[in-house]
């Protein structure tokens, strides 16, 4: 935002509404009060005000008593539906949910969830701020409850980025007014780099040494025991039977301890690209990373200057895509 | 074979008709909207042309088949095309496109046509603000009980479609959606009071509109037939309040538009009806004689420019805001239609003699006969003066009188629909009707037989002698009479329908008019139940004339002095209105300032609880539950933090246990806090 704000110093507005965007506290969870709920009326919140101009004057010019009662009952509903209409945000929670890494090119997807403390609310529209009317996902929520939101968004390109700036608005229930805040949420946004398409078949796999064939074996990639929950634990490996056991004391989540089959090894080397430019690299790394993680093989990365070891899983496969995503990238974020 | 298509249609269609629960979401709005509109419209089918009708109906019907079969909607051009011939045959109806019946008949169509256009949410606007303006129109020819609660139900409607169409999630009920509607219009009602009340009336900004409002009282125009409404209406048009000697009841004719011009149909007046400030008035030349007569009269609202004052009435006192002048027809003009009370200081005599015509063609334009209307009648009249010929004008109209008494004639409050050549129909075939009757057909004969005449409009007679001096002149006195050029006297009344019902002239009491059927069979099954059910409709049906349709300005300085001030001005009623408004607003807004500090009370409780916590030297995240800081408290603090930790595994418990409560406990809050503060004297850090 700030960036294209500077490239076109005579956009006024697109200035302005950097600024008073880059005031914003940035925040996970966001509640909205009087103080970040903003209110205007909508195009036909003035064509409903005309309309009720010229219900007046023929009201008083034909002398119509019951024109006056119409205007009025009119021009009563239309102030309700203001306080309506800011009432539906105000007093609203909004949580981020923690964020999924996402695909340059892909569909990166935020899930808000919105709890209402008090009354039921209706017709609660939210998408990126920067993002055309169109894009708005419509919730409702009820009475004391939740409900999730999902904003989807084609992240720009690889790196670490801020979450963009969201923005939830209402129109409810006569349209006459638009009652919009603005959040800036604190929690960032990984994104891989793009998947190559048709990407070449993965390098050949290389045998490992026997011994540690057999001492893997041995175990056969079977249960050998159970270890504190890390955070990324895949769901499935969370010992459910423990879970319910464990919560009820106080302790924490276990998951199960797995060591895997790994007969095999695989080296996705950057060096292996060819000739191709280092993003275009990246992204046949980032593909042949998810067609090893597909084939089950354990495999490593080899970037310049950075190097893992060869494993598998969902943790090392994560661990991989994140170190292409941000490799040469000095200080992760900048990249806005 | 029409009425079996018409019946196998019908059949067809609830057969095809899946119910509203049943349809889809985006079709049900549809075809909701469609039925208010088709509400809002259908009290017009008296006033609209038949063409324009059909057009609405057509179009609503295929808009709805559309919406059922999920069927594409009509290009633009379809739609240009049908507004044009729309557009054309409003002009070919009323032979022009201003006006209120053409503008009517347009914005019907265009709202009929705009459903086949609801692409855009602006469309949907376009077509919900027509619709409120489609329902003022209903009040130019209507502002009854039964118009308004037709209309509030429109508005209700409308404003359901626009709350269902804000609703953008899943499949809100109508039940749901009318509710909310109704929530938000009950919820602005005291804006809507407030704005009533204190909203400053004023005069029509431009323009007088002649043909807008339907009045209950006179008019400006005479149709056979059109009186009886104002025959049966029991409402008070004027209260008279004589200072000295009282005339008989027979003398007190009011008198109101005069009507000269008459075109088979309808009698209009000659001239302005109202006097316009630009052209100067020419006075009456006016002859009186006997003691003049000095009166009070307070008038209700007519809706007319024309002041009903006692004939023959010689000088008013000036009356705030108007400027009512006599005109050489003796009728007194305001120069705008009166829309509230008016208060008149007065001096009359009630006898008099209308002199000299003052302007040129008078005699002549009371002479004019439509061609081609009443051909019996005029044969008849030819007939009538020749058998007389060389009688006076005088001598003419008594024989006239003296016909009318012994043929037969009979008044009747309720004679039914005349025809065409309604005078012919009623002076040779039906002989029965009331004082227009009587009066128009006095009138075409005359001048048939070549004397002028004209027809006079008013009141007469009034209830019977008050008790606190004031005679009430009810709506239901509304008469018609006829005034007849005698040369060398001048025009000289004669009310033919005192020769045939004497009664009507002169006394209290009048005919009233024959019950309805529902009133009738109700009278006979129980006349004290009918009685009493009477009063009460005519009790609500004062109030609300008096509170709803003649809420004028001066109702509203009464309503000022009820509540304080002493000589309320137009002024006050503004600042009482700004004020009371700001006063509003400003409690909105400090009912919103107030709300801001709301926050969820458990959130609130586990924030005190937490810095608490932080006060004793626990780390508490904004994130972590009861459940984690009891674990941490257990941790740090062991034995000694034991109070804290099982406070937290209770609120943990209050909050998301099997038993969870609504709300926090805030003994618990207060628990936790007394001994946070004693574990941190126990144990200064």
């Amino acid at each position: 935002v700030i960036a294209r704000a500077l490239t076109a110093p005579w956009n006024v507005r697109a200035h302005v509404r950097a600024w008073l965007t880059a005031r914003l506290p940035r925040t996970d969870t966001q509640l909205l009060t009087q103080g970040n709920v903003y209110i205007l009326p909508t195009r036909a919140g003035w064509m409903f005000a005309l309309t009720l101009v010229v219900l007046l004057l023929a009201s008083v010019n034909y002398q119509l008593n019951l024109g006056y009662v119409l205007t009025f009952l009119l021009a009563g509903s239309g102030v309700v539906s203001m306080h309506i209409t800011h009432g539906t945000l105000r007093g609203l929670t909004l949580r981020l949910r923690p964020v999924a890494p996402a695909f340059s090119g892909g569909t990166a997807v935020l899930d808000v969830v919105m709890s209402s403390p008090s009354s039921a609310r209706f017709g609660i529209g939210l998408r990126l701020l920067e993002a055309p009317a169109s894009t708005l996902a419509w919730t409702n929520v009820a009475a004391g409850g939740q409900a999730t939101a999902h904003v989807s968004f084609v992240p720009p390109r690889r790196g670490l980025h801020d979450v963009p700036t969201l923005s939830a608005e209402s129109r409810f229930p006569l349209g006459l007014f638009r009652a919009w805040t603005v959040w800036r949420p604190v929690a960032r946004l990984l994104v891989y780099p793009a998947v190559e398409v048709d990407a070449p078949a993965l390098p050949a796999a290389r045998p490992v040494s026997g011994a540690t064939l057999e001492a893997r074996r041995s175990v056969g990639g079977q249960i050998e025991g159970v270890r504190a929950y890390r955070r990324g634990d895949p769901l499935k490996l969370i010992a459910w039977k423990k879970a319910a056991q464990a919560i009820e004391t106080g302790a924490e989540l276990v998951s199960r301890d797995t060591s895997t089959s790994a007969r095999q090894e695989l080296w996705l080397d950057w060096a292996a690209c060819g000739r191709l430019a280092p993003e275009q690299r990246l992204s046949r790394l980032a593909a042949w990373t998810l067609a090893a993680d597909r084939a089950d093989t354990a495999y490593g990365l080899r970037l310049p200057g950075i190097e893992i070891e060869p494993g598998d899983g969902d943790a090392q496969r994560a661990h991989c895509l994140e170190a292409l995503a941000l490799w040469s990238l000095a200080t992760p974020g900048e990249h806005r | 074979v029409n009425a079996a298509a018409l019946a196998d249609g019908t059949r067809r269609a609830i057969a095809y008709w899946p119910g509203w629960k049943r349809l889809p979401r985006e079709a049900r709005d549809t075809m909701f909207l469609l039925a208010v509109i088709a509400w809002i419209v259908l009290p017009h089918a008296p006033h609209l042309p038949a063409w324009s009708l059909s057009l609405s109906a057509a179009v609503l019907l295929w808009r709805g088949r559309l919406a059922l079969i999920n069927g594409a909607l009509p290009g633009r051009w379809v739609l240009i095309g049908v507004l044009v011939v729309a557009i054309g045959l409003t002009f070919w109806s009323y032979r022009t496109l201003l006006g209120k019946e053409p503008g009517v008949t347009l914005a019907v169509a265009l709202m009929a046509l705009k459903t086949l256009e609801l692409r855009a949410r602006r469309d949907a606007f376009v077509v919900f603000f027509l619709g409120f303006f489609i329902i003022l129109t209903h009040f130019l020819y209507s502002q009854s009980m039964p118009v308004a609660i037709a209309m509030l139900v429109s508005v209700w409607g409308l404003l359901t479609a626009l709350v269902l169409a804000h609703m953008p999630v899943g499949q809100p009920s109508l039940a749901q959606a009318s509710g909310l509607a109704a929530r938000t219009a009950l919820l602005g009602a005291p804006v809507m009071v407030l704005l009533f009340v204190l909203f400053p009336r004023m005069g029509p900004l431009w323009g007088v509109p002649q043909d807008g409002v339907s009045k209950t009282g006179l008019s400006n125009t005479m149709k056979m037939g059109s009186m009886t409404e104002v025959a049966s209406d029991d409402s008070v048009a004027m209260r008279i309040r004589f200072d000295g000697p009282v005339p008989p009841p027979a003398q007190m004719y009011f008198r109101g538009p005069v009507l000269t011009h008459f075109d088979g149909i309808e009698w209009t007046p000659i001239g302005l009806p109202f006097a316009s400030p630009s052209i100067p008035s020419r006075a009456p030349a006016l002859e009186t004689s006997g003691t003049p007569l000095s009166y009070e009269a307070t008038l209700e609202p007519l809706r007319l420019a024309s002041v009903p004052l006692l004939e023959a009435t010689t000088d008013i006192a000036p009356v705030d805001g108007y400027r009512i002048v006599a005109r050489d027809d003796l009728q007194w003009l305001a120069e705008r239609p009166v829309f509230e009370r008016l208060r008149v200081q007065a001096i009359a005599s009630t006898t008099f003699v209308l002199g000299a015509p003052r302007r040129p063609g008078e005699l002549q334009d009371s002479l004019e006969l439509p061609v081609g209307f009443n051909p019996r009648t005029l044969a008849w009249a030819r007939a009538f003066r020749e058998e007389r010929r060389g009688a006076s004008a005088s001598g003419l109209a008594e024989a006239l009188l003296r016909h009318i008494r012994k043929q037969g004639f009979s008044y009747t409050l309720s004679p039914g629909d005349y025809g065409r050549n309604a005078v012919d129909e009623f002076w040779f075939d039906r002989k029965e009707g009331f004082c227009e009757h009587f009066a128009a057909a006095f009138v075409v004969i005359m001048r048939a037989a070549g004397v002028p005449a004209r027809i006079v409009t008013g009141y007469q007679g009034t209830d019977l002698p008050p008790v606190d001096g004031y005679y009430v002149v009810r709506q239901s006195s509304a008469h018609a009479w006829a005034e007849f050029w005698q040369a060398g006297t001048g025009w000289v009344r004669a009310d033919p329908t005192g020769a045939v019902a004497p009664d009507r002239i002169g006394r209290s009491a009048r005919l009233a008019p024959p019950p309805g059927f529902v009133a009738g069979t109700l009278d006979a099954m129980n006349p004290l139940l009918f009685a009493e059910l009477r009063s009460t409709w005519e009790a609500f049906s004062n109030r609300w004339n008096r509170w709803v349709l003649n809420y004028s300005r001066g109702q509203q300085l009464d309503v000022l002095k009820q509540i304080g001030f002493a000589t309320p001005t137009w002024e006050d009623l503004g600042v009482l209105l700004i004020g009371s408004l700001s006063a509003l607003a400003l409690a909105g807004a400090i009912w919103a300032w107030l709300d801001r500090h709301r926050v969820d009370p458990w959130v609130r409780q586990l924030e005190r609880m937490k810095r608490a916590l932080v006060r004793v030297g626990v780390p508490a995240a904004p994130h972590e539950p009861p459940r984690a800081l009891a674990t941490r408290v257990r941790a740090t603090l062991g034995s000694a933090g034991e109070p804290l930790a099982a406070l937290l595994d209770a609120l943990e418990a209050r909050r998301y246990g099997r038993a969870a409560a609504k709300r926090p406990d805030p003994a618990m809050t207060r628990d936790f806090t007394s001994a946070a503060r004693r574990l941190r004297t126990l144990t200064p850090r």
